[in-house]
């Protein structure tokens, strides 16, 4: 599959172009964005088509609530990553959602714990490997529970049976191992 | 400096980039960072290392997502209120570009024939309930339909057996005679009509005053003409015989008698059996 060629800009010439809603600016907002807000929204919601149209709501918000936006606050993938996660967290706590996955079927229920367990050959994770072995397996569950599962720390704790504090330092001391490994 | 470090110790920068800080917070750390660039530098590293971190997870959409979700953001463009939902999945994306993304089996056609199975079981159930109760109806309605009928059958009758009746004491050739009992038997009783001109004897059987006759035994009526005894057949006493028993024939007669004879009767009247006598 050819890869088409995709638009990038820096983060200053974006936002400037998003501000006066030029269409080349959503254009590069997808190509440098959609990839890593899928990530997360996918690893919270497991069915495709969900995940797919959580995306396409990610996106119609950031440009829409794009003037809420500000520099001050912090770097723009911060921004939208929070609304695409808080969607998709909206989305499977939805009654709908519910319903949908109480009812899910037992013939079906191989391929959904498949992807649940993201044993489907996925070839841009391969790439994470060697990540897995900066971030001790504790670090790594919590970070990724927050992160891509949108549990908030009160409810990871819980989860994994760990003191507050402990998961606060873990997670910290997680997320220095990454900046280490990214400089 | 001592108080900066301890801050960012706490950890409440790393939640505050997770987005996991109540709104108090998010603007308490805000605030910090505006006054302290070591925290805003701080926020930043943390920033750059999730937004790096999200990267590395990262999971490339199916291709035809870009132009829907490009057209849909761009369709709203200047429409800053329009936050309406986004248009939902179409069933005719495809997704067999050899892409990350794997489609799950579609679950329609698997639902749709277990509620059409579910709808048929129920409607059986629903019909075999309806289908009792109208046999159980339609047998009560039956038992019903029967027993008037019996009782039609039976006014019927007797309707018919009253215009007989009515028909004989209207014929003015008829004529009642009561035979009483003889000195014996002074209760007894027993009513008869007799038409001289259609040589007809008929007993009122309504009216007979006998004892019940045994098995054995039958009541004979006989007629007398010039002295002789002629005989007119045989019948039962019965309690709830309502008929008019017509008789044999005969033309003449000067007095009838009843006896009580041996089962189908005798060729002469056993004289000391007599039960009941009447003239005219």
């Amino acid at each position: 599959m050819s890869k088409k060629h995709k638009i990038s800009l820096s983060e200053d010439e974006l936002i400037l172009s998003l501000r006066n809603r030029e269409k080349i600016a959503i254009e590069a907002l997808y190509d440098m964005y959609s990839a890593s807000l899928y990530g997360v929204i996918s690893r919270i919601v497991i069915d495709t088509a969900i995940a797919e149209d959580v995306l396409q709501e990610a996106f119609v918000k950031i440009w829409h609530s794009f003037s809420s936006y500000s520099t001050e606050k912090g770097r723009l993938f911060t921004w939208m990553v929070n609304i695409a996660r808080n969607l998709a967290i909206d989305k499977i706590r939805s009654k709908d959602f519910k319903n949908q996955n109480k009812n899910q079927e037992i013939e079906n229920n191989v391929t959904s714990i498949d992807e649940q367990r993201n044993t489907a050959y996925k070839p841009e994770l391969v790439g994470v490997k060697d990540l897995v072995q900066t971030l001790k397996p504790e670090q790594k569950s919590i970070i990724d529970l927050i992160y891509f599962k949108g549990y908030t720390h009160v409810e990871a704790a819980d989860e994994l049976g760990i003191p507050l504090g402990t998961i606060k330092t873990r997670l910290r001391m997680g997320i220095q191992q990454l900046r280490k490994h990214f400089n | 400096m001592e108080e900066i470090k301890a801050y960012i110790e706490t950890g409440i920068l790393e939640l505050y980039v997770l987005g996991d800080v109540t709104p108090d917070e998010k603007l308490q750390v805000e605030a910090m960072a505006l006054k302290h660039p070591a925290i805003k530098a701080e926020l930043d590293a943390i920033e750059r290392s999730m937004e790096l971190y999200a990267q590395e997870n990262a999971i490339e959409p199916a291709e035809n997502l870009r132009s829907r979700i490009l057209g849909s953001t761009l369709t709203n463009l200047g429409d800053d209120n329009n936050f309406t939902a986004a248009p939902s999945h179409q069933e005719s994306d495809s997704y067999d570009d050899e892409d990350n993304v794997t489609a799950l089996p579609v679950r329609t056609g698997n639902n749709f024939y277990k509620y059409a199975f579910a709808a048929s079981v129920a409607l059986l159930i629903a019909s075999t309930i309806a289908l009792l109760s109208v046999y159980n109806r339609l047998q009560d309605t039956n038992g019903q339909l029967l027993s008037l009928q019996l009782q039609n059958q039976h006014f019927t009758n007797r309707v018919n057996l009253m215009n007989r009746e009515l028909s004989v004491f209207r014929d003015p050739s008829f004529k009642l005679l009561k035979l009483q009992g003889t000195a014996k038997n002074p209760t007894m009783a027993v009513t008869l009509a007799f038409s001289a001109a259609k040589k007809k004897v008929m007993i009122d059987m309504s009216n007979v005053k006998l004892p019940q006759n045994d098995k054995d035994h039958q009541y004979q009526l006989w007629a007398l003409v010039g002295g002789k005894p002629v005989d007119l057949g045989v019948f039962d006493a019965t309690k709830d015989s309502t008929d008019m028993k017509e008789m044999k024939s005969i033309a003449l007669a000067d007095a009838f008698a009843v006896t009580l004879e041996p089962k189908g009767g005798s060729i002469n009247p056993t004289m000391d059996q007599m039960m009941v006598l009447g003239k005219f």
